[in-house]
Formats: structure tokens, sequence, C-alpha cells
């Protein structure tokens, strides 16, 4: 994709890094998720200790014009605090497993944000003019002794420095017995749907005492399990379609007009085993990580332990496109079996517009990103059929500087700037990755760092 | 050898998996079934020490699950076909072997993993040293292993879709119309059933039964009534009188440390306590 190409292709450039430096990473600090919000101006962050970090575009320079505004802390809160269940003996992690933002309607922005049991939506708004000119009070908050007012004023407001707050407006608890992997907001914008391991809930946004079950998938003796759901999504033009996946490396579309409880599916999408590639680990590592609707909704994406697939909604049996995210893998399962990586739960996404405006036409482009191992994450150029290795990482990183692809040398000769499979970083894993909606501004979290790459503007 | 995906202290177990699972990957030349053999040991392992976690994980537990199952069909299928049966892996030895740790290794499934070979009649030769560490896992040991492990996580105090909830104050809920949803009515009959034993706990006691034997032993005790998907008429109304209830009320902790929205919760729970232990009491 980047260096020698054609005019289609993204030059991507180091932009910014947030997060400390050290390599000791504290477990708080861990991210466990990223999401920009519709009109990108926003980047929200969820961690392991339960806070929401939002960063906000400064607003571009007319000055400064080969590069887009950066990103600056905007909100800090703390989300969720670990809870501990009494009856079961059990603590309840805050770590923010997923945060989704609604569209703004007014001047305050709203989020969704759970962690393994209770979702929250956030209302974040701007405070920048406070009243002054009480008769009752002084400045500091005083009360003024009644008999001493011998005026009346009316108070004015004047301006203030910009104070950002974040409250809670609804807690949505209670409805889920298992942990939740997912929430999506319905293209209504007035429900939204949340997943745990076993179940589906639909939510109104103003209801938060009751939630209507859509799926259940727990069968009636627990021995008998031998399935959960591992994502869901919501159609994004078609308020009564969604998709769940399983682990077993399904994904069911689901109509909600068909019946109240969507036990059974209006599709299902399941790719036939290549007997090739079978193994002892062939059902742990088609177990999908990820599923996200394209824009246009006539697209799915999901994500294995090795793979991107591209799914057509009207093709059930196959997908129409696989990408190898790091097949080099596939001869070392079990050691990563043996020390856990295998679970490991990559997430996928869509580049932002559908379209850019070229110089004599308008094309469609159409790219996927993905994360791996060793900081390294991958993208797909669905028309163009190549695909580039970069790595997120502090060293070799200037501003404006164009990243340098990387590679993998999975067996033989290493060449000179590959890496070799065996010297790879399992334990520095991009696990979670965002694409702004309207331009090309990507962000990209390490185990406890995010950073915002650029294409390169001319 | 590949990084770890979490910093840990390595046991000498954990290395010679490390070292085993190395060879795996790397040999083309280790039989099939020893590969078999190394991946149960390990996933085995895997559900043993999630059993000791307060909250094993869902999701690994079935995929782990699913894979011994797997491998216990080949097996079964395999000691299906030939008259005599074979079963790799033999009496643990200590030797030390050439190109793996040579810490005498003797793998040690942890306890309650049979070390009795149930099908095994014809023994292999001893020569293989990664044979050396393997132990055998009957047919029973993997079915009670994935049936142990699934049973823990079945919450008993799943909280089913709360549609029968009693609403907070004066809210009534406002669904708007236009989303069709409907319950159907004989759904909400299944939930309110499952309502009287929703919220009812028992212990997840994995803390003391850590030995699969012992939960040999416990199976046939029936523990249905406590399962909140079994549908059955509940033997009192599900609402019980309010004098028993309210007692209860005052005298209880909340139970658990979120907000007062679960004070409705433990009011259903309490009734159902108060029920239960009428069952058990026998009055």
């Amino acid at each position: 994709l980047a260096g020698a190409g054609g005019g289609n292709d993204i030059q991507w450039c180091f932009s910014q890094v947030k997060g400390a430096v050290d390599d000791d990473v504290a477990e708080a600090d861990i991210i466990s998720t990223v999401e920009f919000n519709h009109s990108g101006e926003l980047l929200a962050t969820g961690d392991k200790g339960g806070r929401v970090v939002i960063f906000q575009q400064e607003q571009e320079n007319k000055t400064q014009s080969h590069s887009r505004g950066e990103y600056n802390v905007y909100s800090t809160f703390q989300s969720h605090e670990p809870e501990f269940d009494y009856l079961k003996s059990l603590e309840i992690e805050e770590k923010i497993n997923k945060i989704r933002w609604l569209p703004q309607k007014n001047a305050a922005q709203f989020l969704l944000s759970t962690n393994d049991k209770t979702i929250k939506l956030w209302k974040i708004s701007e405070r920048d003019k406070r009243p002054e000119g009480y008769n009752l009070k002084e400045e500091d908050g005083r009360y003024r002794d009644p008999t001493t007012v011998t005026t009346l004023r009316v108070p004015v407001f004047r301006p203030m420095d910009l104070m950002v707050e974040a409250s809670p407006r609804r807690i949505f608890a209670n409805a889920h017995t298992y942990h939740i992997n997912s929430i999506s907001i319905n293209s209504d914008y007035e429900t939204y749907l949340s997943a745990d391991d076993l179940r589906i809930n639909l939510w109104h946004l103003e209801i938060t005492d009751r939630s209507f079950n859509i799926v259940d998938i727990k069968p009636a003796n627990m021995e008998e399990l031998t399935e959960v759901i591992t994502a869901a999504e919501f159609h994004p033009n078609s308020c009564s379609t969604f998709v769940y996946s399983s682990s077993k490396g399904t994904i069911r579309l689901c109509d909600m007009r068909a019946s109240a409880l969507c036990d059974r599916h209006s599709k299902l999408f399941e790719e036939p085993e290549d007997p090739s590639n079978r193994s002892f680990f062939s059902e742990i590592i088609s177990s999908i990580s990820d599923v996200k609707f394209s824009h246009s909704g006539r697209y799915m994406m999901t994500r294995d332990y090795l793979s991107v697939k591209i799914w057509d909604l009207n093709m059930e049996n196959r997908p129409v496109e696989t990408y190898q995210v790091h097949e080099y893998l596939r001869s070392k399962l079990c050691s990563l079996y043996e020390n856990d990586c295998i679970f490991d739960k990559f997430e996928c996404c869509w580049n932002g517009l559908d379209r850019q405006v070229g110089f004599c036409s308008i094309f469609h482009f159409s790219i996927v990103m993905t994360g791996s191992y060793n900081n390294f994450f991958r993208m797909f150029d669905r028309n163009t059929k190549r695909d580039i290795t970069l790595e997120a990482s502090r060293e070799n990183n200037k501003p404006r500087t164009v990243l340098k692809p990387r590679k993998v040398c999975a067996s033989g000769k290493r060449k000179k700037d590959e890496i070799s499979v065996d010297s790879l970083d399992f334990n520095k894993k991009i696990l979670h990755t965002a694409w702004h909606p309207k331009e090309n501004i990507i962000a990209v979290a390490t185990t406890n760092n995010l950073y915002i790459f650029q294409d390169k503007m001319n | 050898m590949l990084g770890r995906g979490l910093k840990r202290k390595l046991s000498d177990y954990e290395e010679s998996m490390a070292g085993l699972s190395s060879a795996f990957d790397s040999s083309r030349s280790l039989p099939y079934p020893l590969k078999r053999q190394l991946v149960l040991n390990m996933c085995l392992t895997k559900l043993q020490t999630y059993k000791m976690l307060v909250e094993p994980n869902l999701h690994r537990s079935v995929l782990i699950a699913n894979t011994v199952r797997q491998i216990q069909e080949e097996m079964r299928q395999e000691s299906n076909q030939q008259p005599v049966n074979i079963c790799p892996g033999i009496v643990p030895s200590s030797h030390s072997y050439t190109g793996m740790e040579s810490s005498g290794i003797s793998l040690q499934l942890p306890s309650g993993i049979s070390q009795e070979e149930s099908n095994c009649c014809d023994l292999r030769s001893v020569e293989d040293p990664i044979e050396n560490s393997l132990l055998i896992v009957s047919d029973d040991d993997m079915s009670s292993a994935i049936s142990s492990i699934l049973k823990d996580l079945d919450f008993v105090e799943d909280i089913s879709p709360p549609t029968c909830l009693v609403p907070t104050g004066d809210d009534q809920p406002k669904f708007p119309e236009n989303t069709g949803l409907k319950l159907e009515d004989d759904r909400q009959d299944l939930k309110g059933a499952e309502c009287v034993f929703g919220s009812f706990e028992i212990s997840n006691s994995t803390s003391y039964l850590k030995d699969l034997a012992i939960d040999d032993i416990f199976e046939d005790i029936d523990t249905s009534m406590y399962d909140s998907d079994f549908c059955c008429p509940p033997l009192m109304p599900p609402r019980s009188p309010s004098l028993a209830t309210e007692e209860p009320l005052k005298t209880f902790p909340s139970c658990n440390s979120s907000s007062a929205n679960n004070i409705q919760i433990c009011r259903t729970d309490l009734s159902e306590l108060d029920h239960i232990m009428e069952i058990l009491v026998g009055s």
C-alpha cells in the first residue's frame, strides 16, 4: 500500500502516541477498547482500570495545511468501578470491554460503555460559561446575610475556562449472567443490544429496568454446551436485523420481526473446513473474535485467529474474500495454545469513507485493518489485493515520515530487515484498532499506548 | 521458544510443557497418537487449572472441552475399530533424554486424573522419550473433566431475562409501540416459573472440591430443583406472603455492592431463600 505505488495508495505516517513511555506496564493502563465518534472529532479509549479517556481533534490550523489536527485529551472519567458480588463471591472486573458512541443530537455527546456486567450511558458536555452576580451568594460561594442586600441584580453568564463534564445518565444493570462481549446501537438510535457468552438482550436507551432477551443459546444442561456467542452487531441500515458470531466460526443473521426470541436464524454463514488444514486446534482458531458490517451493510467482516474474512450477506456458504493475517503462526499453534495466546481476541475494522474524490473521478477504496503480534498491524486493500504490515513503535517513528513496511520471515533464510517468527514478541499484541469515519486517520492501541497515524498529505 | 502470553513464574512443569509444545510444533516425526496425547494432556491440565479459579472463562472452557471431546471421539473410534486396543504412552519414567529438558520430567497430571489404563492391553515400546513422559487418560476421565468444568460454569443464580421483575416505583416503562416487539404469553409464563428459582444460588464450591473423584461421588445428588432453567410449577406461589418477605428484608444486607437498583432483586432472592429453607427444614 505504501511506498512505490499508484496514486491510490495511502502512505501512513506517524502522528502521535499517547500513554506511558516506560516498559513496565501498569495493569490498569492496559487499553481495552478504542472508538472514534461519528464525526471523528472525538476518539475514546477504555482501559482495564475502568477509565475512559476521550481525545479531541483540534480544529485544523489554516497555516499548517500539511497535517490534520492533533488529538488532545478532552475528558477523562472513571466509568466503572470494581464491584464485588457477595452472593457469588466474585469480583466483577471494571475493565471497559466496549465503547460505542451515539450520533450527536445536541451540544452534548453521548456514549455507551460496558464492563462484564453493566452498561452505562454517559453524557459528555462542555461548560464554558458560568453565572456570576448572585444576590444571595458571594463570588466564592459563601452565603450573604439577606439583610445586607440593598439592591437586586440579574446574574449574567461570563466566559470561563472550558470544563468538560461527564455524567452517567443511565445505568443498565443486572441483565447479564455471563460476561458482556459486545454492545451495538441500532440504526433507529433508540435501542441497542448487548451480548454475553450465551444471551443477547435488547434495550431501549431510555429504559433501564428491563430489557428483552432476543437470543438465548444456553442449553438446558450446561454439560451440553458446545458453542458460545463471541460478538454481535446491528445492521447499519436495517433496524430489525443483527448478526452474532460464535466460537465455532459461524455467523447468524437474525430478524427481530420474525419472532420475539430470535433462536432461529434467518441466515447462517459458515465456511466448510479445509481438510488439509485440519489440526487439533482447528476449532479454537475458527472462533470468531469480531464481526463488523461494512458501511453499506452489504458485507460483513469477521476476524478469527489467523484470518480476516469478508462475507456477502447474500452468500452463506463461504466468504467472498479471505485474508491471511499471520499464516506463519499456523505451524506454532501448539505453543500458542500452551501460552494461551491462541485465545487472544483481535478486532478488525473497515476504512472510513467508502469513497474518495480523486483527481478526475470518484473511486471506491475499501481497506480493512486488523492487529497482530510484535506490535504489528495489517491492512488489506480489497481492490488492489495488496497488503501491508506496519509497526506501532516509538522507535523509528518521526512525525510525517512514512512508516516502513515490515515483513515476517516464516521459514528459511531471513532477509535483511525481516523478522523471524521466533523473535516475535507475543506479549506485544495489537487487539484494538479504529479508523476515522471520514479521513485517513487511524488509531492503533498497543498494550498501554495509543498510536495515531495519518496519511501523508502533500 | 515463543514468548509467554503473561508474566508468570514458570514451574518445572510448565517449562516441560513448553518444551513439549515446541517439539510438537517443530517435529514432523512425532507420531500422531503422541501428538494427540500431548494435546489432550494440555487440555485437561488447563481445565483442571480453570476449575480452581473462582470464575473460569466460559469461552475458553468450552473451546478446550470441545477439543477434548474431539480427541475422545477419535480415540473411541480407534478403539472400536481395532480388536486389540492400543494406547500410547506408558508408565512414567524419569529417564533423561536428549533434546529435551533433562530435569527428570515425569509429568504428573493434577490429582483426580486416573492413571489407570482402562482401555489398554498392549504396550508400546518404551524407547520413545516423549512417550515416557505422557500419561494415559481414560475415556471416563475425559468425560468427567468436561462435565465438571461445564457444570461449575452453570451459574445457578442465573438472571434469566428479567421480564418478570417488578418495575421500580411508579415508572411505567414506555416501550415504544412502533418497534412491534411483543412477548409471547407462553414465553412469559416460562420466565415466570424460572423467576422462582431465578436468583437462588448454590455457592460455587470449587475451592474445596478440587478432586475429580469427589465430584463423581456427588454426581447422583439431584440438584435439578436448584437449576434456574428447570421449569416446573412452583411449589408455592411465586410471591410469598408479604410478612415472610418483609422480615428478612430488614435484616439481610444488600446483595452486592452496586447501587440501589438491586434492592428489587434482593427481594426476590429473599423470598426464594425463604422458600428453599422451608423445603429443607420440611415445615
